[in-house]
């Protein structure tokens, strides 16, 4: 579903921001992927969602090769990835259904199946009751749960979220990723870059960790374990 | 909480479904595009009395050169051939050629004045009475009045008729004075070629307005057409609203350049109607056909698509996401 094949991106200026990085996420799994900052990890999140081009190596995503894609075929693929981010990315002049139902109007769906499936998603976020809101009138964690709405309303193959907790108290970070857990339970895969070791530690799943643009670790690894692998490195 | 998100309910629309939902999202886009120029009234309206008063002027020089054309035709076919016989020619023989030439063809009506007339109408007309008194003989021919028919009435027509007239026994000289008229021609067609170039300069002068509105309402964008890409955006879709504010642009400045022409021809109208009342004159300025709207119509909406058109292509496809 996702696969790093040696990847390499240097930016102009010389700055080598990841190095031979290689690495796969099947269908259905879920991982973190973390690193101090500076470590590679947006970047590694810009390429797969093709704000950026690798400078070598290939990156494969739901079977397209994207070193290669051409411009015009960006937003197809794009439409296979939910994108969650940090700062959530709505559209302020617009209420909470009108940036949900984006994806879908995209995509042409008719109004009927658009409500049916925005109301769908704003309840599987708890934010039932806020359908007519601007994002303005919502709190940061209800903001992050509107943006997981967007992503997940189309139903994608792949969840990439960046820092979706960063904001956030540790409970509502808990119920955040939870909500993730539930999209992964129907197949979606979901990877999380966080630097929230804690959070990682909790939940138990394979994680990637980048340093300096290098792939340090890739596995099962509990906080203190990935702690010590950032110091150590 | 119960949900019906599940991947495997994916829905799908048949082909006559997306068609429609095609449709309807367009018409949602263009109301979209026509609220968001009712969002910024100062902007639009300034945009839209701008590119109205640029379609304006070309319209109406285009009024000015179909009015002179159609004053030079009334002229054209009102033109005379005076043909003077010679002094030997008997008035019995100048009536015969009167009925010859009435048979013509090409000739509506003949005027015969003979040499009597010419010279008692010259002796009221010259002021010189007295003195012509002293002459013995009477120095003016017999003259001819001949109208073209409305078909021979053109320049060219009128000087072969003339030619053929000339060749008549008992016919001294003709006399096609058509100079004045063949300037009076070739300054029309310089005016046409000056309005045609003003039109062209205005026209681009409104494609860059529109392309420069539009531009400035996709960089106040730039934010949500990144977010839009983001999420599967093609460039087609998030260019449709810019280019609808662009034909919306056009509808209404069209729209406010009839209204303008059509104040401008009744305000002109009048002062003329008291210029040509002095010349006895039946003129009446004419303003734009129902047709003539419609073509100012849709050249402003062309003009107002092509603005905006030059201005999604090159805008758009710059703007990138970013994970900021």
């Amino acid at each position: 579903m996702i696969r790093f094949n040696n990847v390499s991106k240097t930016y102009p200026g010389g700055f080598l921001a990841l190095k031979q990085v290689s690495f796969a996420i099947a269908a259905g799994e879920m991982a973190f992927l973390t690193g101090h900052s500076g470590a590679g990890k947006s970047t590694l999140l810009k390429l797969m969602s093709m704000m950026e081009k690798p400078s070598a190596g290939s990156i494969e995503i739901n079977g397209s090769e994207l070193s290669t894609i051409k411009y015009q075929q960006i937003p197809y693929v794009r439409r296979g990835i939910g994108m969650i981010f940090q700062n959530h990315n709505l559209l302020l002049d617009r209420t909470v259904f009108d940036n949900v139902a984006l994806p879908l109007i995209i995509e042409g769906y008719s109004h009927k199946e658009t409500r049916k499936r925005v109301e769908a998603a704003l309840d599987k976020v708890h934010l039932s009751s806020k359908l007519k809101c601007f994002p303005n009138m919502l709190s940061g964690g209800e903001q992050q749960r509107v943006g997981i709405a967007r992503a997940i309303v189309n139903k994608p193959p792949i969840l990439l979220a960046d820092e979706p907790t960063g904001n956030l108290d540790p409970k509502l970070s808990l119920d955040i990723i939870r909500l993730f857990e539930e999209f992964n339970d129907m197949g979606v895969s979901v990877l999380i870059a966080t630097h929230d070791l804690g959070l990682i530690a909790r939940m138990k799943y394979r994680t990637l960790t980048l340093k300096q643009g290098h792939m340090i670790t890739d596995g099962i690894v509990d906080g203190l374990q990935a702690a010590g692998d950032l110091s150590a490195n | 909480m119960q949900t019906n998100f599940s991947r495997q309910s994916k829905h799908q629309l048949g082909w006559t479904g997306r068609i429609t939902a095609r449709v309807i999202r367009h018409l949602q886009q263009a109301i979209g595009s026509l609220g968001d120029l009712w969002r910024t009234p100062f902007t639009s309206v300034m945009t839209v009395l701008v590119l109205g008063i640029s379609l304006t002027l070309p319209a109406t020089l285009h009024l000015f050169v179909k009015n002179t054309q159609m004053v030079t035709e009334q002229w054209n076919s009102a033109s005379e051939i005076t043909l003077f016989l010679k002094l030997s020619t008997a008035d019995k023989s100048a009536q015969n050629l009167v009925q010859r030439i009435k048979l013509y063809p090409e000739v509506e009506n003949v005027v015969y004045i003979s040499a009597e007339q010419a010279l008692t109408e010259f002796k009221v007309s010259s002021g010189f009475g007295q003195a012509l008194e002293y002459l013995d003989e009477n120095p003016l021919p017999a003259t001819l009045l001949v109208t073209p028919s409305k078909r021979f009435s053109q320049v060219q027509a009128a000087r072969e008729l003339l030619l053929k007239l000339e060749q008549e026994r008992g016919v001294d000289q003709g006399k096609l004075d058509l100079e004045w008229l063949t300037r009076l021609q070739a300054m029309a067609a310089l005016i046409e070629d000056v309005v045609i170039a003003i039109a062209v300069l205005l026209c681009l002068s409104v494609v860059l307005i529109i392309g420069n509105t539009i531009r400035l309402a996709i960089l106040n964008q730039k934010d949500a057409i990144a977010v839009m890409k983001l999420v599967g955006a093609t460039d087609s879709f998030i260019q449709r609203p810019f280019l609808y504010a662009g034909v919306w642009y056009g509808v209404l400045g069209g729209f406010v350049a009839s209204i303008c022409v059509a104040i401008l021809a009744s305000y002109i109208s009048g002062a003329l109607g008291q210029l040509t009342d002095l010349y006895q004159s039946q003129f009446v300025l004419s303003g734009l056909s129902f047709a003539e709207l419609m073509v100012l119509q849709l050249l402003a909406i062309g003009l107002g698509l092509l603005g905006s058109f030059i201005s999604v292509r090159q805008h758009i496809r710059a703007i990138e996401p970013t994970a900021d």
